[in-house]
């Protein structure tokens, strides 16, 4: 990188912490520190919502498979908008009228302490681990594009996370995501026009995307049902459903953004800002993967992205090899260049049998490609079993260290570090809120004052910040931390999220039986992970379902056992 | 950034939440049905 992009790149962090720092100033209480005083706006609301959900991982993966396999997983978004009705329908006025700070909170109110406790404690552990993941994975990205040690960019991304958010509490969280928010669109709009400016003079706009569109990239609609892919419209909307209420209704980093609105209506307006515009958003994220697809048709792409891994290979005894495979890429990429030109010329002339003719052949030219591709992939494995095969995350950035000017290419680094540390901040106060409000206040220390509590709040955001920072530093020695972390999270989220439809819906049900419930189901959803019974993804259906169906059992258990003693 | 007035509980341009809820489930559909379009029309 330039020293025009460093200085970009430094130049937004520190603007964005100062003007976190500034405008998050003096809070004098919990209320303040952990909930804003309850007095945001929407948009706020809206913004905070959206850069919590959105990681790094977010910007990086969604262009990555656009280029790869297309824009279906836009289909993954269908089913955010229901979830959001849901949420403002009945989640919303509930955590309003009872002025929670934490989801869990409401748990006791409608059950008892022990309930509130046991999905607290699940949430802790759950998101104490999944945090020190999200500072790990861009870190790791970071690291190969700017060529320097993980350590340094984890340790940047955490420690300047931890010192806004252990300041200035949940206002700098939400003031910095603001602002973040508006630099990532900007960027992101930026870097799209600059993709279409890079390609050839008589490729504009609309025929970039009906090159790639004749290469099966603008797939974004499948209406077939088939529960082998995830990426289908029915997928999404069901499947997609369930885990947006889950996450949404009851992970606290999200409870804990929209409960800063200041009414009712602020929070509601938020989330169903967010329902109206994260679907297009997202689509316009895979549509730069698309064009910076058709780019790499008339530019060589490198045979693997991820250049860390490619030069392992090549300092390898596998190298004479690889040689052979760059060069066979070379020679498949030449005669796609010429189908492409030809597609081109079909395109200007609107002949449609030749335009036909030139979607097989390019397909076939695709496909041979990525034969290389999968090659040089199986090399790699063959060379070292624990290396990272997949590239997805590094085709965008590999693009825009390699092709944009100077200066957008800080400016988009700067996305990945703010995407980063605007989810890792959320996570971080929802630690402390949690940890300060259902374990700290509620069993250890109940009639503190104030300042005690604040203080509390602020000791728990460094210590979970360290724990964070530590489990990310840690991530680098363990390779499949990653995967073992996700596993953990469908071990749990199904379980919380049937604990909270059972608190909303079923209102004969009481405290013991759903306390029952999660304990047996969490031991059974163990169980089945351990033993591999299912893929993993679907613990979450299977833990949601079982609590409701036991709480029902259990109730009604309880209930018999209660009318014998009277009778 | 002001605070909004506390009693500012409607939502803009429709008269109650329930159109608001109508509204974004239509803006999924219109969605669906554009992206379909969109998929037919460049594939």
């Amino acid at each position: 990188m330039s020293y025009i992009d460093w200085g970009v790149l430094i130049f937004t962090l520190i603007v964005i912490v100062t003007y976190g720092i500034y405008k998050s100033r003096g809070a004098k209480n919990i209320d303040g520190y952990l909930l804003g005083n309850r007095s945001l706006p929407w948009y706020s609301v809206c913004l905070s919502v959206m850069a919590t959900q959105a990681s790094a991982i977010t910007f990086l993966s969604a262009p990555g498979l656009a280029y790869s396999s297309g824009m279906s997983f836009v289909q993954f978004y269908f089913g955010l908008p229901l979830a959001m009705i849901v949420l403002c329908v009945t989640f919303v006025p509930i955590f309003h009228r009872l002025k929670v700070y934490t989801a869990y909170e409401y748990l006791e109110q409608r059950f008892d302490l022990k309930t509130r406790a046991l999905t607290a404690f699940l949430f802790l552990i759950q998101r104490g681990l999944s945090t020190g993941i999200t500072i790990y994975a861009p870190s790791i990205i970071l690291s190969t594009i700017l060529d320097i040690n993980t350590t340094y960019t984890t340790l940047v991304i955490g420690g300047i996370v931890v010192a806004y958010t252990v300041y200035g509490g949940t206002k700098a969280v939400s003031y910095t995501q603001m602002l973040q928010m508006s630099i990532i669109f900007c960027g992101l709009f930026a870097a799209g026009i600059m993709v279409v400016h890079l390609l050839p003079g008589d490729v504009g706009f609309s025929k970039a995307i009906s090159i790639a569109g004749k290469m099966g990239r603008t797939n974004a609609i499948d209406f077939k049902f088939d529960w082998n892919n995830p990426y289908t419209v029915w997928s999404g909307l069901i499947g997609g459903f369930f885990l947006q209420l889950s996450y949404f209704g009851t992970d606290q980093s999200q409870v804990g953004r929209y409960l800063t609105g200041a009414s009712v209506g602020q929070s509601r307006l938020g989330l169903l800002m967010n329902g109206l515009v994260k679907i297009p958003m997202q689509f316009l994220i895979l549509l730069i993967g698309v064009l910076v697809f058709t780019f790499y048709q008339y530019n060589k792409p490198p045979v693997f992205f991820n250049s860390f891994e490619l030069n392992k290979l090549e300092k390898s005894t596998y190298n004479p090899q690889l040689n052979q495979l760059k060069k066979d890429y070379q020679k498949a990429f030449e005669e796609k260049q010429v189908e492409v030109n030809k597609l081109n010329a079909a395109l200007d002339r609107q002949d449609k049998p030749a335009i036909d003719q030139q979607r097989i052949a390019l397909k076939q030219a695709d496909e041979q490609s990525k034969s290389v591709r999968e090659k040089v992939k199986s090399l790699m494995l063959e060379n070292d079993p624990h290396a990272d095969v997949n590239d997805n995350n590094y085709i965008f950035l590999s693009f825009v260290t390699k092709y944009l000017p100077k200066g957008l290419i800080g400016l988009l680094i700067a996305i990945i570090f703010l995407a980063s540390m605007g989810s890792t901040a959320s996570a971080l106060n929802s630690l402390a809120s949690t940890s300060v409000i259902d374990i700290y206040k509620r069993l250890i220390n109940k009639d503190a004052t104030e300042e005690n509590y604040l203080k509390a709040s602020r000791w728990s955001t460094v210590i979970w910040g360290l724990v964070c920072i530590a489990m990310a530093l840690y991530a680098s020695k363990i390779g499949n931390l990653i995967e073992a972390v996700n596993i953990l999270g469908s071990y749990i989220y199904g379980t919380i999220l049937g604990v909270f439809l059972v608190a909303f819906y079923l209102k004969h049900v009481n405290g013991r039986a759903v306390f029952y419930a999660a304990i047996l189901t969490e031991a059974v959803v163990c169980i089945c992970g351990y033993q591999k019974v299912v893929a993993y993804l679907w613990l979450n259906l299977i833990g949601c379902l079982l609590v409701v169906l036991l709480s029902l059992l259990f109730q009604g258990l309880l209930l018999k056992r209660k009318l014998n003693i009277e009778n | 950034m002001e605070s909004p007035k506390r009693g500012q509980d409607l939502p803009p341009f429709v008269k109650s939440w329930t159109q608001f809820y109508w509204l974004l489930a239509g803006w999924l559909v219109f969605l669906i049905l554009i992206f379909y379009l969109f998929t037919q029309y460049f594939e």
